[in-house]
């Protein structure tokens, strides 16, 4: 997978450049099939988790308004990426896996290769590409519905919602938000560089196309939080503006 | 460079999931009622024996999941609990966090992942080589043999494996709290963090996940059992499955949240 990480980011830099086209067409694919999960979930979680949880135990300290600022935390910082990048990594990478080990299973890969035409280069590059910019895309996405959950629990506690955006605009910070979306790009590349090798490695007949999926999704996904619990560390500890009571 | 690319509209996602549901809910419910009518223990054995794929191929990554959940549970909380001003409170945060949100969210998704992917590439690559055919042949009613038998042992290994995890959750989030951010002492942290939880909450919690458990394993088996195609058509169908799961595990923690603790936060605080 390294090697594979290695030789896309080569590919992706080197001219010519070929894949153009398919590109554009990989980003509207995974756009039009992420769009509709993504809104259902990130609602959905950002409504029960800390929506109505931490509204339930504020209402008991009279602090309601707090919401806006614990929301900093959830949906922005933590909720926001995460939830973006297991509906990436569900939705988009098994589709990819599935598209990526057909070819293979097919031969087609191996007559690209015959044709003189790079795999790397045409398969890969684009969607790696195209899920890096889509990721932090439904990143902002997932921090508009997240927020707008976070509303809707106020709402159900019958709260004015000048409080709530009045901490979530002084507790939210520029870095915040760069650091959710960069962090969802780097989460792209993950789940694309995960997802192609283990499509363009599948083999073993029927089962084997099913199992890769599996194996893609599985590895995605851990990486992934992994990787966002490292940044998230990281990012928190070394900035302590964050952290400042406001 | 590639004319025969599949179309998809904006709506195929809404459509396709709606499809779906009825589908599912019919078989989902065929393939309950046989388990909760006792035809399913006619292949008992098979149950026990795919408890045991769970037990010993599933374990270890599911936990090392929550893990990862309940380290991320761990800073966020102390971080946040920092920036209020109250850090020595951050075992409320993971308390709340660990036992009623992440881990049944983490233990959907990894199940999603790892368990009802993984049912659906069994049960497609029988149903291409014409496996379920067979069985049927033989006189092996094939929903029972396969899918029931698959939620028995579900039934059986998961509530466990649940359980366990949550423990497993419990020591990531002392780890980051305590050994990582260490605002707060040992002491202080459990007291605060075993004051904000009690058994009735580990009950709901448990219920939430294991709904999310039954409607993947189910989710998976009609995939499995309803896949065309040829090998291409096993790994769509192993995509598809994940798409409905990821919406569904969402929609059942919200509605467990709602139901258990929406008008009632359960917490020890004031009368």
């Amino acid at each position: 997978m390294m090697i594979l990480t290695a030789k896309t980011i080569v590919a992706a830099v080197r001219p010519p450049f070929p894949y153009g086209e398919e590109l554009v067409w990989q980003f509207l694919f995974v756009l039009k099939l992420c769009w509709f999960p993504l809104t259902i979930s990130t609602f959905a979680l950002n409504l029960g988790a800390p929506g109505l949880q931490a509204a339930g135990i504020l209402s008991l300290f009279g602090a309601l308004d707090r919401l806006g600022g614990f929301f900093v935390v959830t949906a922005v910082r933590w909720i926001g990426p995460l939830v973006t990048a297991v509906v990436v990594a569900g939705v988009a990478g098994t589709a990819i896996t599935a598209d990526l080990g057909a070819r293979k299973i097919r031969e087609e890969l191996d007559a690209l290769q015959v044709l003189g035409v790079d795999p790397i280069k045409n398969l890969v590059v684009p969607r790696f590409l195209s899920l890096m910019v889509v990721t932090a895309l439904l990143d902002i996405f997932a921090i508009v519905f997240g927020l707008s959950a976070g509303i809707a629990a106020e709402l159900i506690y019958r709260q004015s919602l000048g409080g709530f955006f009045a901490t979530l605009f002084t507790n939210a910070t520029v870095t915040d938000i760069a650091v959710s979306a960069l962090m969802c790009t780097m989460f792209g590349a993950i789940i694309a560089v995960v997802c192609c090798y283990k499509g363009m490695t599948a083999s073993g007949g029927a089962e084997g196309v099913g199992r890769a999926v599996n194996q893609a999704v599985v590895i995605a996904l851990v990486a992934v939080f992994f990787f966002q619990f490292v940044v998230t560390s990281v990012v928190l500890a070394t900035n302590p503006q964050l952290q400042a009571i406001r | 460079m590639n004319p025969e690319r599949p179309t998809v509209g904006w709506l195929d996602a809404p459509r396709e999931w709606l499809d779906a549901f009825g589908e599912i809910a019919r078989f989902g419910s065929r393939v309950a009622g046989i388990v909760l009518t006792g035809r399913g223990f006619r292949f008992f054995g098979e149950g026990l024996r795919q408890a045991g794929i769970l037990i010993f191929g599933s374990a270890l990554i599911i936990w090392a999941f929550v893990f990862i959940i309940g380290l991320q549970c761990g800073i966020q909380g102390a971080y946040f609990n920092r920036s209020v001003g109250a850090p020595s409170l951050a075992g409320l945060f993971s308390s709340y966090c660990d036992l009623r949100e992440a881990v049944p969210y983490a233990f959907g998704y990894i199940l999603a992942a790892k368990v009802g992917t993984g049912i659906v590439a069994e049960l497609g690559a029988m149903r291409i080589s014409d496996e379920i055919d067979a069985l049927e042949v033989m006189g092996i009613e094939p929903v029972t043999f396969l899918a029931a038998s698959r939620l028995l042992g579900a039934w059986i290994a998961l509530p466990f494996l649940y359980l366990v995890g949550i423990g497993v959750a419990y020591l990531a989030s002392y780890i980051a709290v305590v050994q990582q951010v260490g605002d707060v002492s040992s002491g202080g942290y459990l007291l605060i963090f075993w004051k904000f939880q009690s058994p009735p909450d580990l009950f709901f919690s448990l219920i939430k996940g294991m709904v999310m458990a039954t409607i993947i394993v189910l989710v998976g088996c009609y995939y499995g059992y309803t896949a065309s195609g040829g090998p291409i058509g096993v790994g769509t169908a192993t995509a598809k499955s994940m798409v409905v799961n990821i919406i569904i595990v969402h929609i059942i923690g919200m509605l467990g949240t709602v139901v258990f603790w929406g008008s009632n936060p359960r917490a020890p605080i004031g009368g």
